[in-house]
């Protein structure tokens, strides 16, 4: 089974609509999952208790965790001194201690395995460093930064650990981006065009399957930068 | 013996049979972390994964991720004694 947070919408939906059209079970996790047609539960990640729950329940119903995609993410696009300090507090409550205390919380479930893949989610903005991205790219730069750590910390129990870090995707976080504004960031990427949600699928799919088992503590930027 | 007492030689027992040098015998003041610890950092999540086991054996489930837990841990995993006491009280806590 493949914990993906995030399942509701966005990558983090077509991520799990993917790996479930590759036969693989998939357990999503979002605010709101009224809508979602597969095994899933209610979990906001920014709770650690709520987390907790998820973790508990994946244990009591003896559900064996072989990965976790941390795709939840909430995204931001203003001068760091027009942020609200709450906004500025709900993206690194969000987008970084979401992301740990799934890790903290959910690993433990595959170090009885003894194998595993956790895959984070980071941001093209941390290697870009771009403009009005600044609170947001700080919570994906210690996404990064947790990412490299915890991969050497999992090591010994053969779970894997690694980071891909999207351009501008095309999915619901773009809401209120300008096509000029996503072409701008496209341009200073590598590979200067948008990518689909497929893209990153393509990702997910590598990164859990054995053929990347040599991969760990790696950042991959999408694009390029 | 008492329950205390035979959760006590199961804790030892878990240690003991993580520990590099076989020689070594598991005392109340063992350390279990920090720098003269006789467990790695490995051993040690091994040792709290066995110990979920246990628990969960005698119907109770023994957290050491819990925000109380680890804010007690410098103590809970400072010596194999500390760690039989949170055991204990955790088991006795959900009685």
């Amino acid at each position: 089974m493949i914990v993906v947070t995030g399942a509701s919408k966005g990558l983090g939906r077509a991520i799990c609509e993917r790996l479930i059209k590759k036969n693989i079970d998939v357990f999503g996790l979002a605010r709101n999952v009224e809508d979602v047609p597969f095994a899933s539960m209610s979990c906001d990640v920014s709770s650690y208790e709520g987390v907790k729950d998820v973790a508990q329940h994946l244990k009591k119903q003896g559900i064996k965790v072989m990965g976790l995609v941390n795709a939840a993410g909430i995204a931001s696009m203003n001068l760091a001194v027009t942020t609200p300090q709450s906004v500025a507090q709900k993206i690194i409550n969000t987008n970084l201690l979401g992301t740990i205390y799934c890790c903290q919380l959910i690993a433990p479930l595959m170090l009885r395995n003894k194998h595993g893949s956790i895959i984070n989610f980071s941001t093209i903005a941390v290697a870009l460093g771009l403009k009005g991205e600044s609170i947001y790219a700080a919570s994906k730069a210690g996404v990064e930064g947790f990412t490299r750590s915890f991969a050497r910390e999992m090591s010994d129990f053969n779970v894997k650990v690694n980071c891909i870090a999207p351009g501008p995707i095309d999915t619901s976080l773009l809401k209120g981006i300008t096509a000029e504004q996503i072409n701008k960031i496209v341009s200073q990427q590598v590979i200067p065009k948008q990518f689909k949600p497929d893209a990153v699928a393509d990702l997910v799919e590598l990164l859990i399957d054995s053929r990347s088992d040599s991969l760990s503590g790696q950042v991959l930027r999408v694009g390029g930068a | 013996m008492s329950a205390i007492e035979s959760v006590k030689s199961e804790v030892f027992r878990h240690i003991s049979q993580l520990l590099e040098n076989k020689s070594l015998i598991v005392t109340d003041d063992m350390s279990l972390i920090g720098g003269d610890s006789v467990l790695d950092s490995m051993k040690l999540v091994e040792l709290c994964l066995a110990l979920e086991d246990k628990a969960s054996d005698m119907g109770f489930e023994f957290d050491w991720t819990s925000d109380a837990a680890m804010s007690r841990s410098r103590s809970m995993f400072r010596t194999a004694g500390s760690l039989v006491a949170e055991f204990v009280s955790q088991m006795e806590a959900k009685k």
